[in-house]
């Protein structure tokens, strides 16, 4: 097995020798969720959890049909169309024995409305209920699950953290993700003013009342300026994006990062 | 003054954004009063979760609601109080009026009451020739101003000292000061004179108790009790789901709803009043009368997924820690109900469609619920509403808000159910996207409706390669 | 007409919650004094407190006050308590103009401090807000609107927040602690209780064994009177007192 491969596809190549040469054993094996935002514009967000999960050995599944879990939908009151996607997602997902996703909105929606839309209809409910309880958020997963505090990761910089409401308020997440931080070596870590206060992206909130959604931001940029850090590192895309839409505009040189490529450095 | 003036919240957002006074009076007063709530329930002695007992304790009220009503009534009139059940706004006035014409009523004081802005009592009074005065000094400043509150605890908070300063020396004829003290003493010498003079105190009530048959009024100024022990006739106007069961239950939520409201162990006046003073007491009011008003809460009462919003006592706390609320202040919900519970309560009331801004324009963050005192639900109840907005409800009267958007919708969930055509919609946009205009590997530009987010921001553009198309690379080359 | 205004309401609510089981539908209230352990446990529990554990109490409520501007002055005896208080007469000024005059309540502990003497001695009228005619009391009423200081006691007070619990009595008049400027209360060590939870206990039992209950009003008072509504600068001394002393007896 250990023939020769062209260099394009060499890490995957000690992946595959890693696992079979038994010098990293197969801890976990998860099914990935990956948010629509991180498949169609951050990409690079699910590379690094597949990077870090292979490091980790923990197998990877990915479902290729799956697309959305609805959130956008029902948040905008459209409930009818947000059920199909969330059927869909419950078919396709209900097989699999633990499912990651690196958003914590995507996991609140999962965890806390799929049973809600469902409310009238027991079985499906039933269903949902049972894929909520095996579908855990990146950090959570990786701490609470896989019992890794410490992922041998290092970063040489300031860095602060935003705590995005759905997964600081809807899954109860911020322990985990600032332990994680915590245990990146040479990092040096900053506490943001109002970390966990909104950064008013709101899915569609943030073009339909667009001025209000601008000034929260306003205020959020000004805590992440006030930290002096050179990346803000979240769990969420959608607040990372907001957030980085902003930062770019003023021109300014602070990065944005989901915790999952901090980690996988 | 408009009344409602809920469609306007776009326009009145846009302007209170950009009112530097305005946003830092709201910035200050979330520092504050936000923080310090949140400690406050970690100080409490049984620790923060009293916030579920509360919301048990309200719950149980309100599924007893009819009960615990007829309880307190009758207790009241034991005692020669008046009670009287106000279906409406009109029905409450108009019972007012009576009871202010047969005593020849000239002058009224008034305690802050939400529920009598809600139903415009001050308009009523002053077109039959009643003069009106509101005595907490928040709310007397906006009287004098001509304007509506913008918070509910601190109504006036949108001034400056100085706007205050030049609002006395016109209608006081005090010589101008800026000075918070000597303007608070000028309100008190002028005010002093009205509670002396008054025929009528008027009061709301934030919890009466079931058990004992008393409302109980809170203040910090002391107004509230000027109004109800001075003047002959008291008269309290209660939302009808403002009370609890047993003093068990009020000691509770007393103590959640002063930490709540304004992060105190207690306001400095609590005052639980059962009925008229009597004939050997030296003050106190001669005629006691209760005005238990519906305008709309019976509906909410009926409808399990609403209910819950009845448990509500007005504290204000999630004023105090929402982000939007902190940008837009409280006169862009255009009604006496501003901020998350403003959001909620104002769509139920005065027609969801006509309010639609109020409960679409937030992102859900959820802070309101998690310092709460009685831990409502509230975004549940947004969601709740923006489902009627998006498909229409007949019990609520709610015809569908936009139809493009449904359509919008539709089209959506029909592509996100076939991954081919999921990848051939996000193929198309990748094409298209060009189009727009860059700015260092960014989106700088986007047409309606898009343009919202470009105004204030950059988009990061849709990668060339999705990460299912990259996993599906790395798949087919693992098995060369 | 009215009792229709009530039947239509009320039956509406019913009809609103018809879909509540019956198990959800009950009330907690009933006037027996034996619903509660936990209150028997509770009075129990003031009724043995020793002196230490109540100037303990005393102590709490003296630290709590102190956020809020308010005195807690403990003495050691009625004695002690009517001079503190001449004194204050002596040294403060009225609102306006220079005429002084003090009202009080018609009350044991306050009769006890021997007041009317006291202030005779500096030429401070004192008035008892006491009736046995409407002439007397119209008088009385304008005498407390002008007053310059108000004395009155307090049923309980409360450690914790540094509250007064003042219930309405005849001879005690609710204004005399709420239209002048000062206002002073004496109360004796025994009357202090540990949290609300303490004073409803008591008010239970009062509902029960007193035909008066809580009163007609009942006040809690938790240091002078306040807003914020200036550019959330707190400025003391509003529609209530401005400045308030609480002297405990500690025998």
């Amino acid at each position: 097995m250990g023939l020769v491969f062209s260099h394009r596809f060499c890490h995957i190549r000690s992946v595959f020798a890693h696992t079979l040469n038994g010098s990293l054993i197969v801890s976990y094996s998860v099914t990935l969720f990956i948010q629509c935002i991180v498949d169609a514009i951050y990409p690079e967000v699910g590379e690094a959890m597949v990077r870090l999960f292979s490091k980790l050995g923990v197998a990877m599944a990915y479902p290729e049909d799956q697309t959305c879990c609805g959130q956008p939908a029902f948040n905008s009151g459209f409930r009818i169309e947000a059920k199909k996607a969330a059927r869909r997602f419950i078919e396709i997902f209900e097989s699999a024995e633990t499912i990651v996703c690196p958003s914590g909105s995507c996991v609140n929606m999962v965890r806390n409305h799929y049973p809600e839309l469902f409310k009238n209809e027991p079985p499906w409910q039933d269903r949902a209920h049972r894929v909520a309880a095996k579908t855990f958020e990146f950090s959570e997963f990786l701490v609470d699950v896989l019992k890794r505090k410490d992922v041998g990761a290092s970063f040489d910089g300031k860095v602060t953290y935003h705590e995005s409401c759905h997964l600081l308020r809807g899954i109860g997440v911020s322990r985990q993700p600032r332990t994680l931080i915590a245990n990146v070596k040479n990092i040096e870590f900053i506490e943001m003013p109002d970390a966990d206060r909104c950064c008013g992206f709101g899915g569609a909130f943030s073009v339909k009342y667009a001025d209000i959604s601008t000034a929260i931001l306003s205020d959020k940029i000004q805590s992440i300026e006030a930290t002096g850090a050179d990346v803000v590192v979240g769990c969420d895309m959608g607040c990372l994006m907001n957030i980085q839409g902003m930062l770019s505009k003023k021109g300014s040189s602070v990065r944005v990062m989901h915790l999952a490529e901090l980690l996988a450095r | 003054m408009k009344h409602i003036a809920t469609e306007d919240y776009k326009t009145q957002a846009k302007t209170a954004v950009r009112n530097r006074v305005l946003q830092g009076a709201l910035a200050g007063l979330q520092e504050r009063l936000g923080k310090g709530t949140a400690l406050a329930y970690q100080n409490l002695p049984e620790g923060p979760d009293l916030r579920y007992k509360a919301h048990d304790i309200r719950m149980h009220a309100i599924h007893n609601l009819d009960i615990l009503l007829k309880q307190l009534t009758e207790k009241i009139r034991q005692r020669g109080g008046h009670v009287f059940f106000a279906e409406s706004g009109p029905a409450a006035a108009a019972y007012c009026l009576n009871v202010a014409r047969k005593h020849d009523v000239k002058l009224v004081v008034k305690g802050k009451s939400m529920v009598t802005e809600e139903i415009r009592l001050n308009n009523a009074l002053i077109n039959d020739g009643i003069e009106v005065y509101e005595t907490d000094l928040g709310e007397y400043i906006i009287q004098l101003a001509g304007e509506n509150p913008s918070h509910i605890l601190a109504p006036a908070i949108h001034k400056t000292r100085e706007d205050i300063g030049r609002l006395f020396t016109e209608k006081l004829n005090i010589p101008y000061t800026d000075d918070p003290p000597t303007l608070t003493q000028a309100a008190r010498k002028a005010l002093r004179e009205k509670f002396f003079a008054a025929d009528m105190g008027i009061s709301g009530c934030n919890i009466a108790c079931a058990e004992t048959g008393h409302i109980t009024v809170v203040s910090n100024e002391g107004n509230i009790r000027m109004a109800s022990t001075l003047p002959k006739i008291h008269m309290v106007f209660m939302g009808m789901e403002r009370i609890v069961d047993s003093l068990e239950d009020h000691n509770i939520l007393l103590r959640m709803l002063c930490r709540g409201a304004s992060a105190q162990k207690l306001a400095t006046y609590v005052s639980n009043i059962a009925g008229p003073a009597l004939d050997d007491h030296m003050d106190g009011p001669e005629e006691f009368h209760l005005v238990i008003l519906d305008n709309g809460r019976s509906k909410i009462l009926a409808d399990k997924d609403f209910r819950e919003m009845l448990c509500c006592v007005r504290c204000g706390a999630c004023l105090n820690v929402c982000p939007v609320y902190r940008k837009i202040g409280g006169h862009a919900y255009g009604f006496a109900y501003s901020g998350p519970v403003g959001a909620v309560v104002t769509p139920l009331l005065i027609g969801i469609n006509r309010a639609r801004h109020l409960c679409q324009g937030e992102p859900l963050c959820g802070a309101c619920r998690d310092i709460c005192p009685i831990n409502i639900d509230l975004p549940r109840m947004l969601l709740e509403l923006r489902w009627k907005l998006a498909n229409g409800d007949s019990a609520w009267q709610v015809h569908r808000e936009n139809n493009l958007e449904k359509m919008t919708h539709q089209l959506w969930s029909m592509i996100i159910q076939n991954r081919k055509i999921y990848d051939v919609t996000l193929s198309a946009a990748r094409f298209l996207q060009k189009l727009f205009p860059r700015q260092d590997k960014m989106i700088s530009r986007m047409p309606p409706p898009l343009n919202g987010w470009t105004d204030s921001r950059h988009m990061k553009p849709l990668a060339q390669t999705p990460f299912s198309k990259k996993w599906k690379q790395r798949q087919s080359s693992k098995k060369q | 007409m009215n009792a229709s205004h009530q039947n239509i309401f009320l039956t509406k609510l019913e009809a609103a919650l018809s879909d509540v089981p019956g198990a959800l539908r009950n009330t907690r209230f009933s006037a027996s004094d034996a619903k509660n352990d936990g209150d028997i446990e509770t009075l129990d529990r003031i009724r043995q407190r020793t002196k230490k554990e109540r100037l303990a109490l005393l102590d709490r409520m003296a630290a709590e006050s102190r956020e809020i501007n308010l005195n807690v002055l403990p003495v050691t005896d009625v004695d002690a308590a009517g001079i503190r208080i001449q004194q204050l007469v002596k040294e403060k000024q009225p609102e306006q103009g220079t005429e002084k005059h003090v009202v009080a309540w018609q009350h044991s502990l306050v009769k006890s401090l021997n007041l009317k003497n006291r202030f005779k001695e500096i030429s401070v009228p004192i008035y008892f807000t006491e009736f046995s005619n409407p002439e007397e009391k119209t008088d009385l009423k304008e005498r407390i609107l002008h007053a310059f200081m108000g004395i009155t006691s307090a049923d309980f007070c409360i450690a914790d927040s540094a509250t007064m619990v003042l219930k309405t009595h005849p001879g005690q008049a609710r204004s005399v602690s709420l239209a002048p400027p000062i206002h002073v209360a004496v109360i004796s060590l025994e009357q202090i209780l540990a949290d609300l939870t303490e004073l409803y206990a008591l008010l239970r039992k009062d509902l029960t064994h007193d035909s008066a209950g809580l009163t007609r009003c009942m006040t809690f008072i938790t240091g002078p009177s306040k807003t914020a509504d200036i550019e959330a600068t707190m400025v003391y001394g509003v529609h209530g007192p401005r400045e308030v002393y609480i002297y405990v007896i500690t025998g």
